[in-house]
């Protein structure tokens, strides 16, 4: 049977516990064409492409590769049948030539069985040749290390060349690049399409987008919602499809209103170059300040910097009037701050340890007595109650953390700061991983938090947790503060602006 | 001995296919191989023996031959616990036991380091116990303040301390020395050994120090997770010099009790005690991935490779074998502890 198209996935279905991650998902590529794939983080875009390569495997749906069913088991199976994924984070050897990068797991090999040894030869030609033919500078004797990113990059896209790829996948390749380099990447994608190969290219930059898309595929909350020509759509008419209408009824009232202002950041600046760069912002007693962006906006830094773990470079912190000296995250726990990290796994649980010592572990310098000793008693009554509050599900408060679930381990984690009785609370995103209705539970929190008083900063890429449940909205783009929506202002499309205004 | 901390010795994924009853036994057991492990070496050993090492001489001497070993255990049991390792251990004690000792000489004894100097008592402790103390600081210094994984640090320092035993002693061994310093380790109070004594006094301040203390809470803290350490407040480089430090205290007390109980001390003093002491804490159930480990642990596992060494001398197995077979049992017991507690990807 012949179709127009190198690869079909069809009626893609993964669903993880307690989330449908994808729902019926149809993607369709022809030969030598660009297909953009667009939609919010979380839409499901990166979970697409691990179904095709393996990476998961869909509970539905099956995928049509050069006309025949396959299903690759892993990344290598799929790059062996001619399907190619370059990273966001560069997956290569840096210490190694250019060279043996991109015959790395295949080298040609001379001499008689038993003595074979590398042709080295023939794969200096064979990558020269091959660099010549895309039309790039590199030698391929450096050091890939050596190179810039976008060089690197190259190199991938020239690896995948190497191997006879039919399609390639890009996911945000031009999240650390810049504008110059991207001319350079958008004419090798020129190249390898005009020899008949598919591209998958993944990024929120929409004028990259039009510049280099011949179709655009929108998904949105698991489910693709239109495949267009890129000719018939323009900047609102692809926002408008990305952010789709808003849900209501998945979040409580929010209804406390602020008072006076807590806490004054003015100027903030990291010492690294592509960091948040003169941030400043206001937040008032009983809000709730949202900060949006998209991934890469440096808005994790940001924040981290505010509670001392990140070092800055200029610029102020100010609460009740007074200066915080930064770079400590004891001086912010001390100024009654609190901050539960965006990755649970890799900054928030101890995951050995029980759910008391999990909640107690900032607070327990006020519970010992005048020997040093600590009041276990008090901690885990303290503890209990806490959780209890939020209403953590567990058999006993002696639970190893690792053992729960990802909501519970976050009411857990949110347990902790309220255990230190903070004015100022950052929740980097705090419903990521969570299933809906942990998140209603989260969000219930956060709102009766606000109402006593408390001021939280709230880090979300979910738009609708982020219009729903914030006072005021500040949105990063790049590091730099693009702008501040009130409530009222506040939607979907206004945000995206502001999140894509120097992409 | 109950700390708050011992629930984290079930690991919840022991059998949750099975039943509740056997499931539960299974935790039960695993949460406590160690000391199965050690019930039933120490009744196959008496079967062996035919009851011999279960008298009282044997115990003593047991008791004795482990004392000094478990104070160098409970010192690298806590480093790892915060996830380091100290492979300078032997190197330290055998310095510590060196210097010691040569502010313990007879004035009178003509090859003493100073000869004709009368120190007083309490000279020999405090040279010993501060030169634990610095290697243990410089430790420290060179893990968290540096940054030099501790695996690399520790070996360099192991070796700066066995070149600075030999030139300190020229290579000559420290001897006389005085009897009221011997009495230190060989003296007894009611019939327990000195030794023992203090072996058993640093455990208790140790089990104290993990389980009722702050820094104790820091320390899991830091071995479960060092960066959610870090963002809960916790001062992680502070700790972890404190740790290595504190460990070194420990070192310091074995070195010089090893000297005081041998009378004498020489390049060989304590040597390889790295080896037992990693070993001991390792099947123990200290965890090499961190943050896992008690200080009863930590003594079953001393006194288990006791034992084991006891047996295989009683069992007349050659002492170049023992040590192919200890160095095998650290193996063994990394491995299952790999097994159990392995960070899954």
């Amino acid at each position: 049977m012949e179709t127009p198209f190198v690869l079909e996935m069809r009626g893609i279905t993964k669903r993880f516990p307690g989330v449908l991650a994808l729902d019926d998902v149809s993607l369709k590529l022809r030969p030598g064409k660009v297909h953009a794939l667009m939609g919010e983080n979380g839409a499901g875009k990166s979970t697409l492409m691990k179904c095709l390569f393996g990476i998961h495997h869909p509970d539905h749906g099956e995928v049509v590769f050069k006309g025949g069913p396959r299903r690759f088991d892993n990344p290598r199976q799929a790059l062996d049948a001619g399907l190619s994924m370059i990273h966001q984070e560069l997956a290569n050897v840096p210490e190694r030539t250019v060279k043996s990068n991109i015959w790395l797991g295949r080298e040609p090999t001379l001499g008689p069985a038993g003595l074979r040894r590398l042709d080295h030869r023939r794969m200096s030609r064979d990558t020269a040749a091959l660099m010549r033919r895309l039309g790039l500078d590199i030698d391929p004797e450096t050091r890939l290390g050596g190179l810039s990113i976008s060089q690197q990059q190259a190199c991938e896209i020239a690896k995948a060349v190497a191997l006879d790829a039919s399609v390639v996948v890009m996911d945000e390749p031009t999240s650390s690049i810049t504008d110059k380099e991207a001319e350079q990447l958008f004419r090798i994608i020129r190249e390898i399409t005009a020899r008949g190969v598919a591209v998958v290219y993944i990024s929120h930059k929409m004028h990259e987008i039009f510049r280099i898309a011949d179709e655009i595929s929108v998904m949105r909350d698991g489910r693709m919602i239109a495949t267009h020509d890129a000719a018939v759509l323009d900047e609102d008419k692809l926002i408008r499809l990305m952010v789709g209408r808003a849900s209501s009824q998945r979040f409580p009232p929010l209804e406390s209103l602020p008072g006076e202002v807590r806490m004054r950041v003015t100027g903030l600046t990291s010492p690294q170059a592509h960091s948040f760069r003169k941030v400043s912002l206001e937040l008032r007693r009983g809000e709730i300040l949202g900060i949006g962006g998209l991934i890469g906006a440096r808005r994790t830094e940001f924040v981290e910097a505010l509670f001392g773990l990140r070092p800055v470079a200029s610029g102020q912190v100010e609460i009740d009037g007074q200066r915080i000296k930064p770079g400590s995250s004891q001086r912010a726990i001390a100024h009654r701050m609190g901050l539960v990290t965006e990755d649970r796994r890799h900054s928030g649980i101890f995951p050995q340890l029980s759910i008391t010592m999990n909640t107690a572990m900032p607070s327990l310098g006020r519970y010992v007595n005048r020997l040093g000793a600590l009041l276990h008693g008090k901690v885990r009554a303290e503890a209990s109650r806490l959780n209890q509050q939020l209403r953590t599900k567990t058999s006993s408060m002696e639970t190893a953390i690792g053992t729960l679930s990802g909501g519970n381990q976050q009411k857990v984690l949110i347990a902790r700061w309220l255990m230190t009785d903070p004015d100022i609370l950052i929740l980097d995103e705090p419903t990521r991983g969570i299933d809906v209705g942990a998140k209603f539970e989260i969000y219930a929190i956060m709102a009766a938090l606000a109402a006593q008083g408390k001021s939280i900063i709230m880090v979300s890429s979910e738009m609708p947790e982020l219009i729903a449940m914030s006072h005021r909205v500040m949105v990063l783009c790049e590091g730099r503060h693009t702008g501040t929506v009130s409530r009222a202002e506040a939607t979907q499309s206004e945000i995206m602006r502001l999140a894509t205004q120097y992409l | 001995m109950s700390t708050p901390m011992r629930d984290q010795v079930n690991p919840a994924n022991s059998g949750n296919s099975s039943g509740p009853s056997l499931s539960n036994l299974r935790a039960y057991v695993s949460g406590r191989t160690n000391v199965l492990t050690f019930l039933v070496l120490a009744a196959l050993l008496a079967g062996l023996t035919k009851g011999a090492s279960l008298s009282i001489d044997s115990l003593t001497n047991l008791a004795l031959a482990e004392s000094v070993r478990a104070l160098a255990s409970l010192g690298v049991g806590i480093i790892i616990i915060t996830r380091g390792i100290d492979l300078s251990v032997g190197a330290v004690v055998c310095l510590v036991g060196s210097v010691a000792g040569s502010f313990a000489q007879n004035a009178d004894y003509g090859a003493a380091l100073y000869p004709g100097v009368e120190f007083g008592w309490w000279a020999p402790i405090a040279a010993g116990l501060l030169t634990g103390v610095a290697f243990g600081l410089v430790n420290g210094l060179l893990v968290a303040a540096a940054r030099i994984p501790p695996f690399i640090a520790t070996l360099g320092t192991m070796s700066v301390a066995y070149g600075c035993q030999l030139i300190y002693t020229r290579a000559n061994v420290v001897g006389s020395l005085k009897d009221s310093y011997k009495e230190i380790a060989q003296g007894a109070v009611l019939g327990v050994p000195n030794l023992a004594l203090f072996a058993l006094a640093a455990a208790a301040v140790v089990w104290y120090m993990l389980g009722h203390t702050r820094q104790g809470a820091n320390i899991y803290a830091i071995g479960g997770n060092p960066t959610a350490a870090r963002v809960s407040g916790i001062n992680v480089k502070k700790e972890i010099v404190l740790v290595y430090t504190f460990a070194g205290f420990l070192y310091g007390m074995a070195g010089l009790l090893l000297a005081s109980r041998l009378g004498l001390a020489n390049a060989l003093t304590g040597r390889g005690m790295e080896l037992d002491a990693i070993a001991a804490v390792t099947i123990g159930g200290v965890s090499q991935s961190g943050g896992i480990g008690t200080v009863g642990g930590m003594l079953i596992g001393v006194l288990t490779l006791g034992i084991i060494n006891y047996g295989m001398t009683f069992l007349g197995i050659d002492s170049y074998f023992q040590l192919v077979i200890k160095g095998l049992i650290i193996i063994v017991a990394v491995y299952f502890d790999m097994k159990k507690y392995a960070r899954g990807e």
